[in-house]
């Protein structure tokens, strides 16, 4: 090994979308870190998909129940499919501030805000992809959807905000737990729990009375409500949030509340984080 | 304009510890300069201030003239940092790894692409680069945070620890890079090092930092300076403060000899080593006498009542 040699400054990089670029290195980052552990990708899928073609149609043909509850539970397993994955992309912030990289990104002349966001540009789009496997599969499974080109819409919103406000969740966990065992142990109640009481395997109206308002103040419920309503044309989870007989008006409202929770949960995820990277 | 500037910088964490308290140095452009103190004596932390992850409770520092409180992207555009731990992203190859830094800091693509060949061949990465970093050896991964925090051609380089936890062979070639970075006459270097031989060969000027005050600041050879050519070690069978008065007395031992446990340093001045040595002999006050030349241990020693190699 030698002596460096003398070098004149680099010259920076100074296009017009350059505050862009940045951000598009972290998330470019973080894709190849996550392309790296497929099973980072996979493993979210097992549980939603188990229960959209296995356990779907075994409860159908148990209950007697029509054909539209395999549609029914299949667009509720997203509802299962959105939590665990970006969770599961939350365990990455935690190998990178223990193992990984973080502090150099910390150290880098760019705002933290953008570490965040460029994490969940990534959890988005696996999510995205997640979500088009897993409805691939149920209809080739035969399961029926019925999305026109209007409503889609409302599920492809409610779905992404959903996203966002949940990773804001994992986000803000990660910052605030110290280890990954800390993370996984509450994965659970975080990811799976609300599951059982938003509506996902059965309407809301069955619930018992306090049962079914907990339920009405779950995002989750919002979220699955907009997305039968998008992909199956089905308002019914919407009328039994909010009692009106407009669908499009309880699609605005509840979209409304998954939008608050989104820049809500966001907004505390880059906060919590930015508050924890400075000691 | 100074390269660094700081003045009254203090980091008090939560819970009372008072981690540094209140210092106060200037780096001049180019120049490479050491803070040396054993683990816990503040270093780290001021690296986190100056590198902006460590919030200061209290005064200010600049980096080529910008405040890293008031202008951290500004601060953090100019400098690199080389951590203690080893913080990269280990399934990602070295190459990557060091094209990301490129892109963050808004390096031009063919300058960066210039720049990391030229790190590549002058680190001895060349076998490696292209490997994932989690099959790389320690003193490997080194080299390449090293060459990583290069790629930006920074202004300022903080390197924390740089030789900590490698094996001596890996050291001394570490060593052998970092005196090469001297040779960049426009990067200043902030280096923090509890190893005595590091701070003595690579740097320009030091402060020994102690329970995170800077005790004393200057260069290498002055520092050795205050302690004369040469000094006689010697240990006492009584109290080692009466046997201390009377070297005192007989004025052998002037007014920066001391005393550790039962061994007392004491400079030579005005007397030769065989001179004093006979002079103290005489006295029968030591078991044990050597002489030998100062090293920055004893002004350690001399300053703080500890060894630094024990303290580390």
């Amino acid at each position: 090994m030698t002596a460096i040699a003398p070098t004149l400054p680099l010259s920076r990089r100074r296009a017009p979308m350059a505050g862009l670029a940045p951000l598009a290195t972290l998330a470019r980052r973080r894709f190849q870190l996550t392309t790296r552990t497929p099973r980072e990708l996979v493993v979210p899928l097992l549980t939603p998909i188990m229960f959209a073609l296995v356990i779907a149609p075994a409860l159908k043909e148990a209950l007697h129940a029509s054909i539209s509850y395999e549609s029914f539970v299949a667009v509720g397993t997203i509802g299962l499919l959105i939590p665990l994955n970006t969770m599961f992309a939350g365990l990455g912030v935690i190998v990178d501030r223990e193992s990984g990289a973080q502090r150099e990104l910390l150290a880098a002349p760019v705002p933290r805000a953008l570490l965040v966001v460029g994490n969940l540009l990534v959890a988005l789009a696996t999510t995205a992809l997640q979500v088009v496997v897993l409805i691939g599969a149920a209809r080739a499974r035969g399961i029926e959807f019925d999305a026109s080109a209007v409503h889609i819409w409302w599920f492809i919103g409610a779905a992404t905000l959903f996203a966002i406000g949940m990773y804001g969740t994992a986000e803000t966990l990660a910052s605030r737990v110290p280890k990954q065992e800390e993370y996984i142990a509450r994965v659970p109640a975080i990811a799976i729990l609300p599951w059982f009481l938003a509506g996902a395997l059965f309407p809301i109206t069955a619930l018992p009375t306090f049962l079914h308002w907990v339920s009405r103040c779950l995002p989750l419920t919002h979220g699955l409500a907009l997305m039968r309503y998008g992909l199956l044309g089905d308002s019914s989870g919407l009328h039994a949030i909010w009692g009106m007989s407009d669908p499009t008006a309880m699609a605005a409202l509840s979209l409304g509340v998954v939008a608050l929770f989104a820049t809500a949960l966001m907004a505390v995820s880059i906060r919590v984080f930015t508050r924890a990277a400075m000691r | 304009m100074n390269a660094i500037e700081v003045h009254g910088l203090r980091k008090t964490y939560p819970g009372g510890v008072e981690a540094v308290r209140g210092i106060d140095f200037d780096v001049a452009p180019g120049e490479v300069f050491g803070l040396l103190g054993p683990n816990g004596a503040g270093k780290s932390t001021t690296i986190g201030m100056l590198t902006t992850t460590v919030a200061p409770t209290a005064g200010s520092a600049r980096l080529g003239g910008f405040d890293v409180s008031r202008e951290p992207l500004e601060a953090r555009r100019i400098s690199s940092v080389v951590f203690q731990d080893p913080v990269v992203d280990r399934a990602l190859t070295g190459r990557r790894n060091l094209e990301l830094h490129a892109r963050l800091w808004r390096v031009e693509p063919a300058a960066a692409h210039a720049r990391i060949g030229e790190l590549i061949d002058v680190l001895g990465l060349g076998g490696l680069v292209d490997r994932t970093v989690s099959t790389y050896s320690g003193g490997e991964r080194r080299r390449l945070e090293i060459a990583r925090a290069l790629v930006s051609a920074p202004r300022v380089l903080f390197l924390d620890e740089p030789t900590v936890g490698l094996d001596p062979r890996v050291r001394h070639e570490l060593l052998d890079v970092i005196a090469g970075l001297r040779e960049r006459s426009e990067m200043t270097i902030l280096l923090t090092t509890h190893y005595l031989d590091e701070a003595e060969r690579l740097c320009d000027r030091i402060a020994i930092v102690h329970a995170g005050n800077i005790v004393a600041l200057d260069t290498p050879r002055a520092l050795l300076d205050g302690l004369g050519n040469e000094l006689v070690e010697l240990r006492v069978e009584g109290e080692p403060e009466a046997a201390l008065a009377v070297l005192r007395a007989e004025r052998i031992a002037g007014d920066d000899a001391f005393s550790v446990g039962s061994t007392l340093t004491v400079p030579l001045r005005g007397h030769g080593a065989a001179e004093a040595l006979a002079l103290i002999g005489g006295l029968g006050l030591g078991q044990t006498l050597t002489t030998r030349r100062p090293t920055l241990d004893d002004v350690y020693l001399r300053l703080t009542g500890d060894r630094l190699a024990a303290a580390a």
